[in-house]
């Protein structure tokens, strides 16, 4: 699991890639902290090369989530695959982002 | 009832073809007597008419030749009328001239010679063949004038013949006379001729008018005088009486004969043809009586065969009975395909097929009693019985075999009866099948050891054999009704074809598989009478239920960086495409839970467990604090971001995902249960 931050102009693009399980959800707890610190600006989950996501990762995008909310901040949600878009209904995150 | 009016029917019938024979019989019997008798009676009318008429021409040759002898004495007696001597040669000569013993005499009338006497009769007799005696008979006592020959010979001009009379002077018979006139010169008549003759001389009489040995004949006169009288004995009898004239002396001749003397050989062959009869109706009322028996009998024992043939029916239908009918067996058991079924012979015969699940294992057999009838029926009941008692507790099928075999080679099996059987224990999970065959024909696609069959010899060891069963393989099994099967020019069905059919009918299901298979023997068969049951039983796993390949397992540490190899445990079940993500989220979930709580502050093992059939079953056992997930709440996923709470999702995803989850606490373990059916 891997995360890349990129700066696209005034966004922040975080590109996940990888399965994003219970353990790698540990592995990239940090890379969301620093997200959370800068979460008053426009930040792009790309998740178009994230294979998985379970609850602990699903943990991570809704308190990233509370944290923009927080700072007026801006989380969109970019590419998610079929799988992810699945979990995403299941636990009613679907209304929750702002997926594009 | 219904018996015994037939048998009056039949005897009533018996009855009256003896009485239409009898009464055939006897209407026979008494044409054929009447028109015997008939014509025995025109037989001997004709008989007794040509005997009086050869009697008649007998007394008339007689008749005649002593009237021309009268005539010639008294011709002679005319030309020496005057010579008293030579009237006594004449006499003499006359007699002579006669070969009867007659006697002749010239009687003048008195005082014809003066110097002879008043009366004269010159006579000649003769008493034998060579002695002629001539004498001078005429007196005062024998006063010829009196008499009844003289008197009417005197006045008659032609042969007058007296009545017969008895001679008392001479022969002592009965005598006839005839009398004729002599003249004189003149034409005067002077004497009379008369020639007396002994009825002796008619002996020759008998010869004819004797017709039968018994018959009687009798003779009289014109005037009633009885020359051949008629016996005593006649009186009071029944006769037939023939009669004829005889021209010249007036006689009358009767022919008698009594009925039971004419009708003697005709009531002698009728005695004999009565008793004939009567032996030949004995015999017909025998012969029916004897059939009506009999025929009584055959009813009785068609009765007594439709009663037992009643009874085998009744033995049959319990025996189908006991033979498993409902198809599919299991429903508990999706994956096992089994059907067999048992065509009948006409007899009741001991065909057997059975089978049973215990510990997932299919016990099955199929057996074939020698013999028919009943008693090879009970000996396949109490196979059945020995199958059902020693599988239930024996696993081995040489254990169970060679038990049933002691039970059966025991002493109840006097009759030395013996079965093939072929016994089976399938492992449905695995396919394992082990087997044990006792002398019957091996399924298809077995091989088998010739093992003795039971009941032929008690503690014999038999072997055990074993075999893999595919998925999708068929095992067929059978019994020699199917190879043996002939058709009308007694060609046997055979292996070859039934192996042909099995290859045809392959991809089909275990019951088409047999039915095809009845229908390639039905048409082989052709018309033949089937002579022995046909037993068909097949076996299939159609998939595995608890094989050894899908039942996965996976042991981890309570550290959550063992999660990745989840995900390739679960790589390696094989799942449907689509399921991969959700089952491995659910587990990660479940799994993650255990880790993150179970074991507080210490490590611990998770063990994971996947059993794989028509569903998934997970189990997740640990031997941490006890902790049921299910009793935690789920999130309300319509709450808004700011309200949602970071945590409690894992166990809703679970929850979401599987079908059916389940929680318990068993020997101080915590075994989470999670279903998904697929």
């Amino acid at each position: 699991m891997k995360v890349n931050l990129v700066n696209e102009g005034e966004q922040l693009v975080a590109q996940l890639s990888g399965r994003l399980d219970t353990a790698a959800a540990v592995e990239i707890a940090p890379d969301f902290q620093t997200l959370a610190e800068q979460a008053s600006k426009h930040i792009i989950l790309d998740c178009s090369q994230l294979e998985y996501i379970s609850s602990s990762g699903l943990r991570l995008f809704l308190s990233l989530r509370k944290e923009s909310a927080a700072k007026g901040g801006k989380l969109q949600v970019r590419a998610i695959n079929a799988d992810i878009r699945q979990v995403f209904m299941m636990t009613g995150f679907i209304s929750l982002f702002d997926i594009i | 009832m219904k018996q015994s009016s037939r048998q009056t029917g039949a005897n009533r019938g018996g009855l009256w073809i003896v009485l239409v024979a009898a009464a055939a019989l006897e209407a026979i019997s008494c044409i054929m007597y009447f028109t015997s008798r008939n014509a025995i009676r025109h037989e001997a009318e004709q008989r007794a008419r040509t005997e009086l008429r050869k009697a008649e021409l007998e007394i008339d040759v007689h008749a005649i030749e002593m009237e021309t002898a009268a005539k010639a004495l008294a011709l002679l007696a005319e030309r020496h009328i005057d010579q008293p001597d030579s009237i006594f040669s004449a006499t003499r000569l006359a007699v002579s001239t006669l070969t009867a013993n007659t006697s002749m005499a010239v009687a003048f009338i008195p005082d014809y010679f003066p110097q002879r006497g008043k009366y004269f009769e010159a006579c000649s007799s003769r008493f034998s063949e060579d002695s002629i005696y001539t004498r001078q008979i005429g007196s005062k006592d024998h006063d010829y004038t009196q008499m009844e020959w003289w008197q009417n010979g005197f006045v008659h001009d032609s042969c007058w013949w007296c009545e017969p009379y008895l001679d008392d002077s001479g022969s002592q018979t009965i005598v006839v006379s005839c009398s004729y006139p002599v003249r004189d010169r003149q034409g005067k008549v002077v004497a009379v001729v008369c020639i007396d003759m002994s009825l002796g001389e008619l002996k020759n009489l008998s010869d004819y008018l004797q017709v039968y040995p018994n018959s009687y004949y009798s003779i009289r006169s014109s005037s009633g005088v009885e020359i051949v009288p008629v016996p005593d004995t006649v009186a009071g009898k029944k006769y037939n009486i023939f009669q004829e004239e005889v021209d010249a002396t007036g006689w009358h001749m009767e022919i008698i004969i009594p009925e039971e003397e004419l009708f003697r050989d005709l009531n002698h062959i009728g005695r004999i043809v009565g008793i004939l009869m009567i032996i030949g109706l004995a015999m017909l009322i025998l012969i029916v009586w004897y059939a009506g028996r009999s025929n009584k009998r055959l009813i009785e024992s068609t009765a007594r065969n439709r009663s037992i043939e009643n009874e085998l029916n009744i033995a049959r239908k319990i025996q189908m009975a006991m033979l498993p009918t409902r198809f599919p067996p299991f429903p508990d058991y999706p994956n096992l395909s089994a059907y067999g079924e048992v065509i009948p012979a006409k007899e009741v015969g001991g065909d057997l097929f059975d089978f049973y699940i215990r510990e997932n294992k299919l016990f099955f057999c199929i057996a074939d009693v020698s013999g028919k009838g009943v008693p090879a029926s009970l000996v396949m009941a109490m196979t059945r019985s020995l199958f059902h008692s020693f599988t239930s507790y024996l696993d081995s099928p040489a254990q169970i075999v060679t038990q049933m075999n002691n039970a059966l080679s025991g002493e109840g099996n006097d009759e030395n009866m013996f079965v093939t059987l072929f016994l089976g224990v399938l492992d449905l999970a695995s396919g394992d099948l082990k087997y044990c065959n006792a002398g019957h024909n091996a399924p298809v696609p077995l091989t088998v050891i010739p093992n003795l069959p039971l009941g032929v010899m008690a503690g014999y060891e038999f072997q055990e054999q074993e075999a893999k069963l595919e998925i999708g393989e068929t095992l067929f099994l059978y019994t020699d009704g199917l190879n043996e099967a002939e058709n009308e020019r007694h060609e046997q069905f055979g292996e070859q074809r039934m192996l042909e059919q099995l290859a045809i009918s392959r991809e089909r299901s275990t019951q088409q598989i047999i039915e095809d298979m009845r229908q390639a023997v039905k048409t082989f068969v052709g018309e033949a009478e089937q002579s022995d049951d046909l037993t068909m039983f097949a076996i299939r796993l159609l998939r595995p239920s608890h094989t050894s390949e899908d039942h996965f397992s996976l042991v981890m540490r309570n550290d959550i960086q063992q999660i990745p190899t989840l995900a390739e445990w679960i790589e390696m079940i094989g799942m449907p495409e689509e399921l991969n993500m959700p089952i491995n989220l659910a587990l990660e979930e479940a799994v993650s839970n255990v880790m993150l709580y179970a074991y507080p502050g210490k490590s611990g093992q998770v063990l994971v467990e996947c059993v794989k059939s028509d569903r998934l079953v997970f189990t997740i056992t640990d031997s941490g604090i006890p902790f049921d997930p299910t009793q935690q709440a789920d999130p309300d996923v319509t709450q808004s971001a700011e309200e949602r709470p970071i945590g409690g999702l894992g166990i809703f995803l679970v929850r979401q995902i599987m079908d059916d989850i389940r929680y318990e606490r068993k020997d101080n373990k915590n075994i989470l249960t999670l279903t998904k059916q697929l």
